[in-house]
């Protein structure tokens, strides 16, 4: 396929706007990074007060799962979020040079990975200040985390490429994002959900790969072969679809930016 | 020699919304109600030339005949709807100097973001980065943000940085007309340098004196058409003097009102106050006829230039002279002469007459010209006064500066 030898070629570019754009977040800001771990922080602890005393829910080391809860979901909200303006938000480098324009799309969501590698940082000391020490089955995390990151591109492909052409994906997606924080276990352990609409939360590949990565994580689980097939194949499914919406669309952008 | 750029019945239709439809929503009531939302203006059609590897070759034509698109089109950055375009090489598009600058990085970091937009590694820039440093006089802000550099220096760092780049093919879209002389200069110093290193290089321009210094063959488009592609002296030729049937395209060449323009071109006259004398003579139309027997309104410094004049003599006149002068910027007189300084006797019998100026070499260098064409006896009573009625302008050809070609030569 041409998509890996010739964005390969361009891997720097790739690595060094990514790179670029995340010094950038933080350049003129004193505290620099702490002030986007703020959002996440002061979710944590609204969450876990309304959810520990108010709606008594039952979980192990909650505030744990509710932390990886939210750093991952942050990921794919994050990334496609960026991904939706990585193209129509540089008029200049698409009107003016040439280079594969996956290379923005791809910049972008490794942005964001950065930010949330840092954000897994801050859940070390967490999970240190709860005294948790995670299992040799952590060697599965990077796995997970590799197939979320696939899902985040593949998602961002397609409405990157949609954004420029129909400007609504973006408000579209806004709403799309809220609702899934709510429709993945997030904040609550899939156990409180019915059992007959259940099967409706698990099509969601977001809800096996957050309950992956705290099992590999926080509680040591060893992960059930069939949700590894089950994701692998959602985040492949989801990636060829956004992937071909993106070829499909990709000649037109200079001229509809 | 191997070909570089094959370019073959490539066509490009841009659909150009009636009104800009970016939502969804409006995408489906434009649907629902069946409009078709777009016209479609053809920008390209029938393109058809070949690149060798080692040419240089020029793009010119007037503002919206489709050169730029087609340079995009080359750097693969637009797509052509019909026909198909090879590239067989590298392509290193000079469209802008420093896209992808980021102002709130230090001048140290854009130049590395900017050679990986330019497609070069960290490693090959580490060697480089004093020499771009230097050449851009930025050595002692190499780590101030790059916003509070002035925009002449962001050029230079632009530049700097951009030229290290080892292109196979160079695409280039008027970079050159940026910037003070001593940058100039340099961007010169720079093209000849890939000239030198036999690069092939794609060059759209509006300065004609460039594209014929640097380029031996050129394309001529016009209103999205290809006109010719062939030697560049030639193909200046056809662009200043329009030699086809469609001569009119040619003249709106510099920025010029078209009411002079249309005035000097189809030799009408206008009553103004511009205009005295008693009419026993009357000068009914002037044109500008180029070498190739053209009427024209632009020429080329050191082409021939004839000036038709033609005039009725209404009444019996004894001893008519007329006479011509010129202007450059409309006040200041270069040259005048008459029938009478010359020696030449006029016609002055009754009833339409013709005369002709011929002028063996245009010796201004460029700019535009007025011209007053007039009529009088000998005694200076005026018969028919065009004042500054009729205009040209001279493209310039070569690189001699100064408002007169003065014919010399050095020896030893």
């Amino acid at each position: 396929m041409t998509f890996t030898t010739n964005i390969w070629n361009y891997r720097h570019l790739t690595y060094k706007l990514a790179i670029s754009d995340f010094k950038l977040r933080y350049k003129n800001s004193v505290l620099g990074f702490f002030w986007s771990l703020l959002e996440p922080l002061l979710m944590l602890v609204v969450l876990y007060i309304v959810f520990t005393n108010l709606m008594r829910v039952n979980v192990e080391h909650y505030q744990l799962f509710l932390l990886m809860g939210i750093i991952s979901w942050n990921l794919l909200s994050r990334g496609t979020t960026m991904s939706l303006y990585s193209i129509l938000g540089k008029p200049s480098l698409v009107k003016k040079v040439y280079f594969p324009r996956e290379v923005l799309v791809i910049s972008s969501c490794i942005t964001a990975l950065l930010m949330t590698l840092l954000e897994f940082v801050v859940f070390g000391i967490f999970m240190l200040v709860f005294a948790v020490v995670p299992g040799r089955l952590i060697v599965y995390f990077p796995a997970v985390l590799f197939v979320e990151f696939l899902l985040v591109l593949g998602l961002s492909f397609g409405i990157a490429a949609l954004n420029v052409y129909y400007r609504d994906v973006q408000y579209i997606w806004a709403v799309i994002l809220q609702a899934g924080f709510f429709a993945a276990p997030i904040i609550y352990p899939l156990s409180i959900i019915p059992e007959k609409y259940l099967w409706i939360i698990m099509l969601n590949p977001m809800t096996r790969i957050i309950d992956m990565l705290r099992g590999s994580v926080i509680y040591s689980t060893a992960p059930i072969p069939g949700d590894g097939i089950f994701i692998i194949a959602a985040t492949l499914l989801v990636f060829v679809i956004g992937y071909l919406i993106f070829l499909r669309l990709e000649p037109g952008f200079a001229e509809e930016m | 020699m191997a070909e570089a750029i094959i370019v073959s019945d490539l066509g490009k239709i841009f659909r150009i919304p009636h009104e800009k439809r970016s939502t969804l929503f409006e995408h489906i009531t434009g649907v629902l109600y069946g409009k078709k939302g777009y016209e479609e203006f053809l920008a390209l059609k029938n393109i058809n030339f070949t690149v060798k590897k080692g040419e240089a070759v020029g793009i010119i034509g007037e503002n919206g005949s489709g050169k730029s698109t087609l340079l995009k089109i080359i750097a693969n950055i637009l797509r052509p709807s019909s026909g198909s375009i090879t590239i067989i090489g590298k392509i290193t598009p000079f469209l802008e100097l420093g896209v992808g600058f980021q102002p709130d990085l230090t001048a140290k970091e854009n130049i590395y973001i900017y050679a990986a937009i330019m497609g070069l590694s960290d490693r090959e820039i580490d060697g480089k980065l004093e020499e771009i440093l230097e050449f851009s006089g930025l050595k002692q802000f190499q780590d101030a943000k790059l916003k509070n550099l002035s925009s002449g220096m962001q050029v230079r760092l632009a530049f700097a940085t951009a030229v290290q780049t080892n292109p196979e093919i160079l695409l280039m879209d008027e970079v050159l007309a940026v910037g003070d002389m001593d940058f100039q200069q340099k961007c010169l110093d720079v093209f000849q340098r890939y000239l030198k290193e036999k690069k092939t290089i794609v060059f759209v321009s509006h300065d004609l004196n460039s594209v014929r210094r640097f380029c031996s063959k050129a394309l001529l488009l016009r209103h999205g058409e290809q006109v010719a592609f062939g030697d560049t002296n030639e193909i200046i030729d056809k662009y200043v003097y329009g030699v086809d049937d469609k001569a009119k395209h040619a003249k709106n060449l510099q920025s010029e009102s078209k009411k002079e323009e249309q005035k000097s071109v189809d030799g009408k006259i206008e009553e103004k106050k511009t205009r005295w004398g008693n009419k026993k003579v009357e000068i009914t139309s002037v044109k500008f006829i180029d070498k190739f027997g053209k009427e024209n309104a632009v020429f080329n410094s050191g082409d021939t230039m004839t000036i038709l004049i033609n005039y009725d003599v209404n009444a019996t006149v004894d001893h008519l002279v007329i006479g011509i002068a010129i202007y450059f910027d409309s006040d200041m007189l270069c040259y005048g002469t008459n029938t009478e300084i010359k020696g030449f006797d006029v016609m002055s019998k009754q009833g339409t007459n013709e005369i002709k100026l011929c002028i063996h070499n245009l010796s201004m260098m460029e700019g535009k010209f007025k011209l007053t064409v007039a009529a009088h006896s000998i005694k200076h009573v005026p018969y028919d006064w065009l004042d500054k009625q009729f205009s040209f302008n001279v493209i310039k050809k070569g690189n001699n500066a100064g408002l007169f070609e003065i014919p010399c030569e050095w020896k030893k």
